[in-house]
């Protein structure tokens, strides 16, 4: 009798409870409100207005809100996986032919920012462009990403609203390629030199105006295809190169939200400490800080050697030193909780760099000797680097870490008009080098630099059967074998001193707090749509 | 007269002509050039693109012939195409021009301003507390880094006011006062050094001035101490003051370039810096060759100056 | 030991009738001459190795065992102050000779031998002086990759011209004077009239430049480190020191900030009012 009336009463409790949260969370969560000016920061001026050319977020970041794309990550979940994808120019999208055809169903009604209206076509047209099709009137001056659709065999489209993507061999990363902030729509009908300049999209909003080296301009769309989206009037990219004042510009609130890759911790703490009600989110970049060893120049010849240095520098030092704790340790592919393809703790702790410090340094020694070199001949090498404050701690860190196995380093900047130049033709021993990835997937990341051959392959790292699992875990459907093929894939590089990684950037994104819902994503190439994005003011 | 002017002018061509070789031939000893950057965010250079737009440039072609196509262009007031933008050079270069010369000119203003009184405070109260502590405020002012009082200032504002002043440029047509905040702090930064050489020049030449026979006559006269000063000593004040003006230029250059970096300032020192990163030897080559005529030709019409003024310098 | 005492005070008497006459000046003196100490001493005086990284102590305040503290990578301030005293002055004083020697040597030929060789020189002093300081050291830095011989040379090109010009005028006032007629009339040869009459009257305008120059150098150096160019690592640099911490760090670590900003400004206008004793001593008319 008493447990049945408790239990009504757990019921009436567990009911009022869900009716009070629901009341107390919607009031807590306002509706957006429209109009508003959105004040960016900006580091510098973007190379180009063409996301297609660029490789570098001072390009997306103020031009992804001019574009859609076929799909796009969700801008509201931080994480991106296969999951997390939602349609934009596309409505809807199916594999077929057992993953070597991609089908998109795609959106009517749509109108580029010139009124013409957006068709199948000008996806074939994008896609062709990019991946190299030589009969196209109209091509890239700089093409980055070419080899993200190097296994497209042909794109149909029999209709105005539909496109078929026929692969030769099934690539279940295809979609997540594009649905990175990289792969917009470009329109047909315009020269894609002309997008260098100006910017006509489908997207949210359009580019007033630029005024380079001070700022670039976006306003509103009023045709855009979702009805009542944006929320924002426009947005305004300001440029200031000194690091210094965008910090000061963002506390006196001239600037109201951080660039992705700016956001260090030390500037976050203070500026938390100055101006308690910002808000700070802490957000992996998708890139990592990580040592070329030229494979080709002795004595890196020698996989001794090279493991050596992989294990005299200790990674958890390099984070708490070089990135004030600004970064986690992980192997190739972007680690846990950000990325959903890092290694477990368990299975890194078991490369090189990662475990006891002296240990590993004792073992690098013994390795050392056995090689031959030792107090008596010791290595000297030039450690390169770009000219960069970034970059040169990082190398300077390398050398500090070296001097203790005996490895005597000589720091050479090299100034950034000949850095890709020199790592290109393979010019240099060891270097410290900064590696971002566009979307947080082995495909994107592997082929580009750890393929045999592949003109990202600095250090010239070549072992045909990694280029085999690379290609198999390319086609495998099933997620859960290739997630295995990834680790095991991650594991032999660390082993191998491919490219041994010494951490992952991790920003710490700083906001007021009348900005809402610009969620920062795990990778800072693909959340600046600003579509949702409102001001609570 | 005229064998001299002759003589004046052709040195002023003849260094012309020697600076422009100079910065072609640096500009093109720099290793790697613009094609080299467009590459940079692609993270790799591919031979055959790179090789096509080094053409297009014409960057490719023999380093005599490209200096000949430059002056040629030059000639005909074709300033070339940034590399960097795409757009004329002349159309990136002209809107900044106005600011870094406002910003000079308020710096000098600001110099001048500051400079003169406490010099000739300095002088009239020589060897008192006074002097004392404006000689410290002018050696400070000359010790300083031009970036780091910069940077301080900024710190100090957003510190204690939680305001900068404006990021982004605010024309004076748009809103006067405004637009002169904008400009009042980083004219400051740059004009204290200046304020501080003018302050030493102007006690110095007072000194020397004070201790002249006429002023102790005209003192001894029964003139009041102040028009004596203003009539006699100032005038010759001045002069110092434009020397100063005129041989600080190469570092005020440098105050400018630092102080628009700080404050994001828009002007022509801070792009010319940024164009010489970018490899954009059109900006850089044609906004150096405009400064060094501007230098040739001051230089040129202080020495006729001094040659109508002076007969000894006419016939060395 | 009375006598010795008297001996050396008597010595000594001139140098404290100079203290008192040039109270400013002899403070600068003390203050470089405690820099050249530390610079010269820098491997003693340190307490640490300036470049050793130590990832788990990074912006420690100062405290007994790290006496500036430590910076962002860990590394101690007060060694690195010490080291970079030795760039910053090694700099400061090379480029101040250089621009004094060539200088002095440019002007003294120019204005002795006048003629052809004035018009040849000229041109060259006015293109160095025409080039503002950080457009060419710039594009020499990109041209000649960043090193400590590139800041040199970068930073004594545009004290050449303002020496030559001082020394020009030094020596044509000189030369027309009776002294230099008379011993071209007993038949003295143009060099040794050079030597003993003309040059000795150069000296103190050299002097006073080079010293006065000393401040200058050492802060476009740093202004030069600002900008990412200067001296660049593993050499310590009070300029570079400065520009990396700045703004990111200061207000989270502000020792990291004010030492080196102190140093510079301290060292600086030490030499100047080094540079304005010197001048006062030497020839109170010469103005700059």
């Amino acid at each position: 009798m008493r447990r049945q009336r408790g239990g009504q009463w757990g019921v009436l409790a567990l009911f009022l409870g869900i009716v009070v949260t629901a009341t107390v969370s919607t009031a807590a969560t306002p509706s957006p409100k429209r109009g508003g000016i959105l004040n960016a920061m900006h580091r510098e001026d973007p190379p180009s207005l063409s996301i297609h050319e660029e490789a570098t977020i001072s390009t997306n970041w103020p031009m992804m809100p001019c574009y859609n794309n076929l799909v796009l990550f969700n801008p509201l979940f931080g994480q991106e996986t296969v999951n997390t994808i939602v349609g934009e120019l596309a409505e809807k999208w199916t594999w077929q032919e057992g993953g070597k055809a991609l089908a998109f169903t795609l959106r009517q009604g749509v109108k580029w920012h010139d009124g013409r209206p957006f068709t199948s076509r000008d996806v074939k047209y994008t896609f062709d462009m990019v991946r190299g099709v030589p009969e196209l009137a109209s091509h890239l001056k700089l093409n980055p990403r070419k080899g993200w659709y190097a296994n497209i065999q042909s794109i149909d489209a029999p209709d105005p609203f539909t496109v078929i993507f026929r692969l030769t061999q099934p690539q279940p990363s295809l979609l997540l390629m594009l649905a990175s902030g990289y792969s917009p729509i470009y329109p047909a009908h315009i020269d894609a030199a002309e997008l260098r300049s100006r910017c006509v999209g489908t997207g949210p909003f359009r580019l007033k105006e630029y005024r380079r080296g001070e700022l670039i301009e976006m306003e509103r769309n009023p045709d855009y295809f979702i009805k009542d989206r944006p929320y924002l009037d426009g947005i305004r990219f300001i440029i200031i190169r000194e690091r210094g004042t965008r910090i000061a510009a963002l506390q006196a609130g001239q600037l109201d939200v951080t660039m992705p890759q700016e956001g260090s911790k030390t500037a976050a703490e203070q500026l938390k400490r100055a101006v308690p009600s910002l808000v700070v989110v802490e957000a992996a970049h998708n890139v990592n800080d990580n040592i070329l060893v030229n494979f080709k120049q002795p004595p890196f010849t020698d996989a001794r050697v090279r493991r050596a240095v992989s294990m005299a520098i200790d990674r958890q030092g390099f984070v708490q030193a070089v990135r004030q704790g600004g970064a986690v340790v992980g192997a190739s592919m972007q680690p846990r909780p950000w990325g959903s393809w890092g290694l477990p703790n368990d299975q890194l702790a078991q490369l090189p760099g990662f475990g006891d410090p002296t240990r590993q340094r004792a073992e690098a020694r013994q390795l050392l000797a056995e090689a031959g070199f030792g107090p008596g001949k010791p290595i000297r090498v030039t450690v390169s680097t770009r000219a960069i404050a970034l970059f040169v701690d990082l190398a300077t860190y390398v050398i500090d870490q070296l001097k203790q196995v005996g490895i005597d380093g000589t720091l050479e900047q090299v100034d950034s008009a000949q850095w890709y130049a020199k790592l290109t033709r393979g010019e240099y021993a060891l270097a410290g080098n900064l590696t971002g990835i566009g979307v947080d997937d082995p495909d994107a990341n592997f082929y580009e630099n750890y393929v045999c051959g592949s003109p990202r392959n600095y250090s010239q790292y070549c072992n045909p059967e990694i280029d085999r699992m690379i290609a198999q875990q390319s086609q495998t459907l099933d997620p859960l074998q290739r997630r295995r093929l990834v680790y095991e894939i991650q594991k032999r590089l660390e082993i191998d001193g491919a490219r041994p990684i010494l951490g992952w950037s991790v920003d710490s994104y700083v906001m007021w707090p009348y900005v809402k819902n610009l969620v920062p994503h795990q990778s800072i190439y693909s959340y600046a749509r600003f579509q949702e994005v409102w001001l609570n003011r | 007269m005229w064998p001299f002017v002759a003589r004046r002018l052709t040195l002023a061509a003849l260094t012309l002509v020697g600076m422009s070789l100079v910065i072609f031939v640096l500009l093109r000893l720099a290793p790697g050039n613009i094609v080299d950057l467009l590459f940079q965010s692609a993270g790799y250079v591919d031979p055959a693109a790179k090789q096509r737009i080094a053409h297009e440039l014409q960057i490719d072609r023999p380093v005599a012939v490209q200096y000949l196509l430059w002056i040629r262009d030059l000639a005909h007031g074709d300033l070339g195409i940034s590399y960097r933008y795409g757009l004329p050079a002349w159309q990136i270069i002209r809107p900044r021009i106005p600011t870094t010369v406002e910003l000079a000119t308020l710096a000098m203003v600001v110099a001048v301003l500051i400079g003169v009184p406490t010099g000739i405070l300095s002088a009239t109260h020589q060897d008192t507390a006074v002097d004392f502590g404006l000689r410290v405020f002018s050696l400070a002012g000359l010790s300083m880094p031009a970036f780091w009082l910069g940077m301080v200032i900024l710190l100090f504002l957003v510190r204690e006011f939680h305001w900068i002043p404006s990021m982004t440029y605010v024309s004076p047509y748009v809103d006067l006062r405004a637009h002169l905040v904008q400009f009042a702090f980083p004219a400051l930064a740059v004009g204290y050094r200046s304020a501080a050489l003018i302050s030493r020049m102007t006690r110095s030449s007072m000194l020397e001035v004070l201790r002249e026979d006429y002023v102790r006559t005209a003192q001894a006269k029964g003139l009041p101490r102040r028009i004596v000063v203003n009539r006699h000593a100032l005038r010759n004040a001045l002069l110092p003051i434009v020397t100063v003006i005129g041989t600080e230029f190469a570092f005020l250059i440098g105050g400018l370039v630092v102080t628009e970096t700080v404050f994001n300032l828009p002007g022509v020192a801070r792009y010319l810096v940024e164009a010489i990163t970018w490899r954009d030897y059109p900006i850089v080559q044609n906004l150096v060759m405009f400064i060094a005529i501007v230098v040739v030709c001051s230089n040129l019409a202080v020495d006729l100056l001094y040659a109508r003024l002076d007969p000894r310098v006419r016939f060395e | 030991m009375r006598a010795v005492l008297r001996a050396v005070g008597s010595r000594l008497h001139p140098v404290g009738r100079l203290v008192r006459r040039y109270p400013l000046g002899t403070a600068g003196a003390v203050i470089m001459l405690v820099a050249v100490v530390a610079a010269a001493g820098a491997d003693v005086l340190a307490t640490h190795d300036p470049t050793r990284i130590d990832a788990a102590h990074t912006f420690l305040a100062p405290s007994a065992s790290h006496w500036l503290g430590t910076d962002y990578l860990g590394r101690d301030i007060y060694s690195r102050l010490m080291h970079g005293a030795r760039v910053s002055l090694a700099v400061g004083i090379t480029c101040s000779l250089l621009g004094g020697l060539v200088g002095g040597g440019l002007g003294l030929a120019s204005g002795y031998a006048g003629g052809a060789v004035a018009f040849v020189i000229q041109p060259v002093l006015d293109i160095m002086q025409g080039f503002p300081l950080l457009v060419l050291a710039l594009v020499m830095t990109a041209a000649l990759s960043p090193s400590l011989a590139t800041t040199i040379i970068a930073i004594s090109v545009p004290f050449v011209p303002r020496v030559a010009r001082v020394v020009r005028a030094a020596v044509l006032s000189i030369r027309e004077t009776s002294y230099v007629e008379a011993a071209t009339a007993l038949g003295m040869s143009r060099l040794r009239i050079a030597v003993r009459h003309i040059f000795p009257n150069t000296v103190s305008p050299l002097i006073v430049m080079t010293t006065a120059q000393l401040g200058t150098a050492i802060l476009v150096e740093a202004s030069l480190s600002f900008l990412g160019l200067g001296v660049p690592e593993p050499y310590p640099s009070w300029g570079r020191m400065l520009s990396v911490s700045a703004a990111e760090f200061a207000q989270k670590a502000p020792w990291l900030v004010i030492f080196p900003g102190v140093a510079i400004s301290l060292v600086v206008f030490a030499s100047n009012l080094l540079g304005d004793a010197v001048r006062d001593f030497l020839d109170p008319r010469l103005r700059l």
